[in-house]
């Protein structure tokens, strides 16, 4: 018997689709007129302790994402700061953690959208290693 | 302030004069976390027995499990806070204990803390036992909200998990691994339990092993001792100490280049195997899309790994691309495992090459390489065989070569994740029905390999991160492939520390549960690690040899007088693999505590509290716990920890199914699909078969330590797997004729068990439990006899006494001491001067340590004399 290993499954019957994206607060009219956008940053935890700052807000345009916010925090408060968010490849570190208006977001280009209220962006680093 | 009082976590019915009710929970004598139900009469738990309704542990319980009543209701617990007087600390000193308040002792604490948070928060260690999984949260949320990155999971993770996990990580998507035992006819165990004492998923993998057998699945145990698996397998092969990975490699040269068995098929379209490799052993890669290349069959040409059709991408031959030779990495690895000849293996293992050979074949030929079946209506591959290992490959300073030279038998002929072959716990969840919660896939990630869906913290084992100069004490940001570390405890810590410029020490300590100095290692090091913390907290139930080192005492409640939303962690720890049910038990409070105790959750809520730290805290709660709106934690609002448990279950579970819900029915479940328990073929992933990250990782990690006088052997980090010998395997002496090892006892978790009476008589009935078993001949033959008191004595001059079990069960090489015994404390009463206390034959330095995974080597070359001409 001389099955393909990657033909034996009818892939359309598999339901591995993308989960759907989180439901986010309805769009309104932008706090500052529907060309910014208002971006609330708190820091927790190791972060708030290394930026010696818990809570920073900026504006954006709408379409400007969330990679935006965490080069403007680097900016703010520097190469060290920003470090612990991303790697040398820019890609956002494993653990840390970043919910924008209380849902996680993986893909620092996913767009922030305009709001009636400022856009919450909370950024925490967990701890890595585990065992057991 | 929020004042706990006990009688607040007493439960959903409150234990009273006069009742006789059934309660459902989870058990906690060990990391299994099997669920529970609690038969209370009158106030009084009077048995406890498997939840038949849960898929955690299906109605079984062992003998751990019935026995936590008299853990419960132990006299020797811990009743109230204390408070040490003498400020003199060391392995024999009397702390001096006395009595002190709650408010006192947190407050205490919180000043402590307080000031250290102002100062550099990093010099806080936390640290936890494993025996307790619902800990790792609330533990793990602390330290996030602290600020602090160093973390420890004491001997439990560092024994057990820097190759195990990793491997079933990189390979399998998961925590562990295990035979498919619906399905499996042909298993191999190397150094592993599973299905046959403890473990993870233990009771539910018991069924499910003895069910296989009775079917007729045939059984190999390699392993140095015949015990509680290989004593019910259809073959067990004896081999040397830790050369797991030379019967591993010498089987696939066996499969691969005498037999020519490997399942190509699936190389091509699930692994690397067709990567094209050059000459300096790194991938060729496309020059625009820096994609691996592959050699297309049919277009005669490299093309990126994902433009070329898996059937077209060649396994074999020698190609030129851009003028740089290069083969596919399968036809690397074929050539690599040449050398990995059965008299080779036999020399290395002690496992005869006619033995080697016929393992290779019965292996290769049940694995039926093509074959399919249908299961509820879906055509899978079906690969009845599996290899797994575990502890007892994993315990040594070659461990992720071990693992990985077991795993490669899986690959080759294609059994992973499939029908019948090895399967990882549960690596790919589509949610609960209703609420999509809680889904987890893995995902293809850098060159098209596997990235887990889920994992226990954010240390993945692949992508591994880039190797930095270190911050962690642990020096895990710089050997980027552990994930716990002794380095935190060993006797050159603080030379290592100096040379890597890491800029503080730790100062204060908060341990739960954790005997760290019987667990590690020999009991002088980490005396002298913990001799240096400023001050250390430390959550008990009973006082323990580490508590001689604490400043204060805290009185922990039981798990039966405790919540927790999720008793077992979802779903790649300790819910069994294979068919059944995805399963989410809770635990909850059966009794109230009977002094001062507190659960450890609420009293780490109103420290964050006393130390202002309650916003953060909320906040890493909601990252660990993946809370969203409406139920993500706000603010600084003191919740307590029900609140928090409730959050989480109306999360993943819906509005109606909050704390209240599941404290009546105990757990929720659903149907496993069979697209979910055998995923392989339906996720677009890759797994290394060669792995070439290692190579660059080495570089980067010896770029950085050796120039700091650290030489990093990079043998270690070769991209195909090798057999390295451990130190004991090159230890010389004359009359250091034994390798020394630990196992698991089925009656014992870890250090903890020991008090426990119902467990001591049960371990004083088993000839093996406190005796150090040797093979019959190999005494005799040395004039040793049965029951003869012997002291043990390692090659660096540790020695421990113990008592000989003569068993013709062992490897003629072998010494085995069961479980982790030896106690000494007067808090023990059950417990102390039982048994022998291996681990204080182990060193703890640098040299005993895996210079690519940093795995501690549990090994010892030893000699034996009889007790009493020692003085």
């Amino acid at each position: 018997m001389s099955i393909r290993w990657d033909a034996v499954v009818d892939r359309k019957a598999a339901s591995h689709d993308a989960p759907a994206p989180p439901p986010r607060r309805p769009a309104g009219a932008a706090h500052l007129g529907a060309d910014r956008v208002r971006a609330r940053v708190r820091l927790f935890g190791a972060l708030a302790s290394i930026s010696r700052q818990s809570m920073l807000e900026f504006e954006f345009r709408p379409g400007d994402s969330v990679g935006d916010v965490v080069a403007r925090l680097g900016e703010q408060l520097g190469e060290a700061v920003l470090s612990h968010l991303l790697d040398q490849s820019g890609a956002k570190r494993r653990h840390c953690r970043l919910f924008v208006d209380g849902y996680p977001v993986e893909d620092l280009r996913s767009a922030l959208a305009p709001t009636a209220n400022p856009t919450e962006i909370d950024i925490i680093l967990l701890v890595a290693p585990e065992g057991g | 302030m929020n004042v706990l009082n006990p009688q607040q976590f007493a439960g959903q019915a409150p234990a009273s004069a006069q009742d006789d009710v059934w309660i459902p929970s989870s058990c906690s004598l060990c990391y299994g976390t099997c669920s529970i139900l609690a038969h209370r009469v009158n106030g009084v738990v009077v048995k406890i027995e498997g939840n038949p309704d849960s898929a955690v542990g299906k109605g079984r319980l062992c003998g751990k499990g019935v026995a936590g009543i008299m853990t419960q209701y132990d006299p020797n617990r811990l009743r109230y806070p204390l408070r040490r007087t003498n400020p003199k600390k060391g392995l024999y000193e009397d702390p001096g204990w006395k009595r002190i308040s709650w408010d006192e002792a947190l407050d205490e604490i919180a000043s402590v803390l307080c000031k250290l948070r102002a100062d550099d928060p990093r010099k806080l260690v936390v640290q936890r036992t494993t025996t307790v999984t619902a800990s790792r949260v609330p533990f793990h949320a602390f330290a996030t909200a602290f600020g602090t990155p160093n973390f420890s999971v004491s001997g439990g993770g560092q024994h057990c998990g820097n190759g195990a996990h990793l491997i079933s990580g990189i390979m399998h998507a998961s925590w562990s691994v295990v035979p498919d035992f619906e399905y499996c006819n042909y298993s191999i165990f190397f150094g592993a339990s599973k299905g046959h004492s403890a473990g993870h998923a233990s009771c539910s993998n018991m069924g499910k092993a003895a069910d296989a057998r009775v079917r007729g699945m045939k059984m190999v145990v390699v392993d140095p001792i015949c015990n509680f698996a290989a004593a019910k397998a259809t073959e067990w092969v004896p081999l040397r100490v830790g050369t797991d990975a030379a019967l591993a490699l010498g089987m696939c040269n066996v499969l691969v280049n005498e037999l020519g068995i490997f399942d190509g098929p699936y190389l091509q379209a699930k692994t690397n195997a067709p990567y094209l490799i050059g000459p300096d052993k790194l991938y060729v890669r496309d020059p625009a899309s820096r994609k691996p290349l592959v050699w297309d069959l049919r277009a005669e040409a490299a093309r990126p790994y994902d433009e070329v059709p898996a059937a077209d991408a060649a396994l074999e031959g020698e190609f030129l691309v851009a003028d740089t030779p290069c083969r596919p990495a399968f036809a690397c690895l074929r050539e690599h495992l040449r050398k990995f000849t059965p008299a080779w293996a036999e020399e290395q293992s002690g496992v005869p090459a006619a033995t080697v050979r016929r393992l290779a074949k019965e292996f290769g030929t049940e694995a039926r390489i093509g074959s399919t079946i249908v299961v509820e209506g879906v055509t899978l591959p079906y690969r009845p065989v599996a290899a797994i290992a575990f502890r007892g490959a994993q315990g040594h300073r070659n461990s992720v070569y071990n693992f990985y030279a077991v795993d490669l038998l899986n690959h080759l002929v294609g059994a992973a994740d499939v029908v019948g072959g090895c399967l990882g716990f549960n690596p790919t969840c589509h949610g609960h029905p209703e609420t999509g919660k809680v889904r987890y896939v893995p995902t293809a990630g850098p060159d098209g390999l596997m990235v887990v869906g889920s994992w226990m913290g954010y240390h993945y084992p692949y992508p591994p991160p880039e190797p930095r100069l270190p911050r962690n004490l642990g020096l895990q940001d710089l050997f980027v492939i552990g994930m716990t570390s002794p380095l935190l405890d060993s006797t050159d810590r603080e030379s290592m520390w100096e040379r890597f410029e890491v800029p503080y020490r730790p100062e204060v300590m908060i341990n739960f549960g954790s005997n760290l100095v019987m667990s590690i290692a020999n009991k002088d090091a980490v005396a002298a690690s913990l001799s240096k913390y400023k001050f250390i907290v430390s959550f008990d139930l009973f006082l323990t040899e580490t508590s001689n080192f604490a400043d204060i005492i805290l009185p922990d409640c039981s798990y039966l007088e405790s919540y927790d939303s999720r008793a077992n962690f979802p779903f790649i720890f300790s819910l069994p693999g294979g068919l059944g049910e995805w399963c989410w038990p809770i635990r909850q409070p059966v009794l109230p505590a009977d002094g001062e105790q507190r659960p450890f959750a609420d009293v780490l809520l109103e420290l964050a509290d006393r130390i202002g730290i309650r916003a953060d805290l909320n906040a890493a709660y909601n990252a660990w716990l993946d809370l969203q709106p409406p139920y993500r934690l706000e603010g600084d609002r003191s919740y307590s920890y029900r609140e928090i448990c409730d959050a989480e279950l109306r999360n993943n579970f819906g509005a109606e199914r909050g704390l209240d819900w599941f404290c009546r029915n105990g757990l929720i479940k659903w149907k496993k699909k069979p697209e979910e328990v055998y995923w392989r073929p339906f996720v677009d992933v890759r797994v290394p078969i060669y792995w070439e990250f290692l190579k660059p990782i080495g570089e980067k990690i010896a770029a950085i330590a050796e120039p700091r006088g650290l030489k990093i052997p990079m043998e270690y980090y070769d991209p195909l797997p090798d057999f390295l010998p451990c130190k004991s395997h090159c230890c010389d002496k004359q009359g250091f004729d034994f390798y020394g090892f630990y196992y698991r006892d089925v009656v014992h978790t870890n250090s903890f068990t020991m008090e426990n009476p119902w467990l001591d008589e049960a371990a004083r009935l088993d000839p093996f439990s406190y005796a150090i078993a040797i093979n019959r001949g190999e005494a005799i033959k040395r004039g040793f006899s049965d029951g003869q008191n012997v002291w043990v004595e390692s090659e660096t001059g540790r020695r421990v006494r113990g008592r000989l079990k003569l068993t013709e069960g062992i490897h003629p090489e072998g010494l085995g001491f069961a479980a982790m015994c030896g106690h000494w404390t007067d808090g023990q009463p059950i417990a102390k001067g039982k048994g022998t206390f291996y681990n204080d034959l182990l060193d703890l330095d640098w040299e005993h340590v895996s210079p690519v995974n940093i795995n501690l080597d549990l090994c010892v070359k030893v000699r034996i004399t009889p007790a009493e001409s020692v003085s």
